[in-house]
């Protein structure tokens, strides 16, 4: 893996190490399917919003460049909902309702900022895809913890990302089980949240000491 | 270029341009979009009224005949509602009745719950909700067959005190994390069916065979 990719997906990941865009990252993650449907939503927004942070380069000045890209990224995010409304209706039901709440994820400034201001348009679209798949992949672990924990089960009603054949993968491991509901609640976005951040830490000084 | 583009009195220029360029993006996407979305809100409407309304039974037009009703107690309206009357030569075979749960696990719940003339339920469709992702949002019918256990239901099957979820020693199940909402269902349901009958007893006369 090169250094570009790791930085992204492991050692500065958005949502571990840097603590971006918790509000959707805390409270869509109940399930699997659902942390799947809001990290592939990311993932596409954050590559957008990069691309076009990053064409508006020469004409975005220091002073009023955080304007610029809420204006940006509202309006592009705002565009998006409504085609995909009108003409990806299907989507739209799956994914539709994480849309607005991805506006307000600080990953999508955060990038905007960091990168996607100061370079080229593809290593801002490779930037954009790789911190969204990062961020992503901890949603979804995390939306597997609690749904496990929670309800016993994996992967419920994934026909409604997968379609039919998503009823072939919806699994229920644990037969009779009374469920545990504070996992599937807030609190239990937060346990989850720091098991993982632990268990990266404790990667990370074991690194430094072999070092 | 350069030069321009450097002098401060250009930052306004600039912000202003963008919020135009943008509002024209909002404005065009907007336009292009806003017949479509509302074809498919209509369309999806009418997908859900000939759920709960079969066609067999109908031979009027259900949007044109609907009547608007608000009924902030007996049905928990926050605004006038449209009451749907299928009709066949004339007499009403079948009703689609709007109702609002207030009392769900976050915000009202909507649904419209289609009612025959002899009081059985012929489905209930769930219009808008805003329950947790995962528990109470099984209600849904595209998320769990919940729903499916109230067709052919009516007042006196189960009779009218049994209209309660389990855990409150009624007919219905229950949400397994979530009683809340199931709870807040069932006593909509009920709500509609109990205005079914004053409705027909009240408009008896107007829709005699």
């Amino acid at each position: 893996m090169s250094e570009f990719i790791r930085t992204r997906l492991l050692d500065n990941n958005a949502a571990l190490v840097q603590m971006l865009g918790l509000c959707p990252l805390l409270a869509v993650s109940n399930t699997a399917i659902n942390a799947l449907g809001m990290g592939i939503a990311t993932i596409s927004v954050v590559v957008v919003t990069n691309f076009l942070v990053s064409l508006i380069r020469p004409i975005t000045k220091k002073e009023i460049r955080i304007p610029l890209f809420v204006l940006l990224i509202a309006s592009v995010v705002t565009a998006l909902e409504m085609m995909m409304n009108a003409y990806f209706h299907e989507l739209y039901l799956v994914l539709g309702i994480f849309i607005p709440l991805i506006v307000t994820n600080c990953l999508i400034m955060a990038r905007a900022e960091a990168y996607a201001s100061k370079n080229a348009w593809w290593l801002s679209i490779k930037d954009g895809f790789f911190v969204g798949l990062g961020f992503a992949l901890v949603m979804f672990a995390i939306g597997l913890m609690r749904e496990l924990i929670g309800q016993g089960t994996l992967f419920t009603q994934a026909h409604l990302l997968f379609g039919e054949w998503g009823h072939h993968i919806e699994l229920t491991l644990l037969k009779n089980y009374s469920g545990f509901l504070i996992a599937v609640l807030p609190p239990g976005a937060f346990f989850a949240l720091a098991i993982l951040v632990a268990i990266k830490n404790k990667r990370d000084i074991k690194k430094s000491q072999d070092r | 270029m350069k030069a321009i583009l450097n002098n401060k009195w250009m930052l306004p220029v600039i912000l202003a341009l963008m919020t135009l360029l943008t509002s024209a993006l909002l404005m065009f996407s907007h336009e292009m979009t806003v017949d479509k979305i509302a074809a498919i809100k209509s369309e999806n409407k009418l997908a859900s009224l000939k759920k709960l309304l079969p066609a067999n039974l109908i031979d009027n037009d259900l949007i044109a005949d609907a009547i608007d009703i608000e009924e902030p107690v007996l049905l928990g309206h926050r605004h006038s509602e449209k009451l749907y009357l299928g009709k066949k030569n004339g007499q009403i075979t079948v009703m689609g009745i709007p109702v609002t749960a207030q009392n769900g696990y976050s915000g009202d719940i909507d649904l419209l719950v289609g009612v025959l003339s002899n009081g059985q339920i012929t489905a209930v469709e769930i219009i808008n909700h805003k329950e947790t992702p995962g528990l109470g949002d099984l209600i849904e019918s595209r998320k769990s067959d919940w729903l499916l256990q109230f067709p052919n239901k009516s007042l006196n099957e189960p009779t009218t005190n049994q209209w309660l979820v389990k855990k409150d020693r009624g007919h219905f199940d229950q949400i397994t994390a979530a009683t809340i909402t199931p709870r807040a269902v069932v006593g909509a349901i009920k709500k509609a069916l109990l205005y079914h009958q004053t409705w027909l007893s009240a408009n008896a006369e107007a829709f005699k065979p």
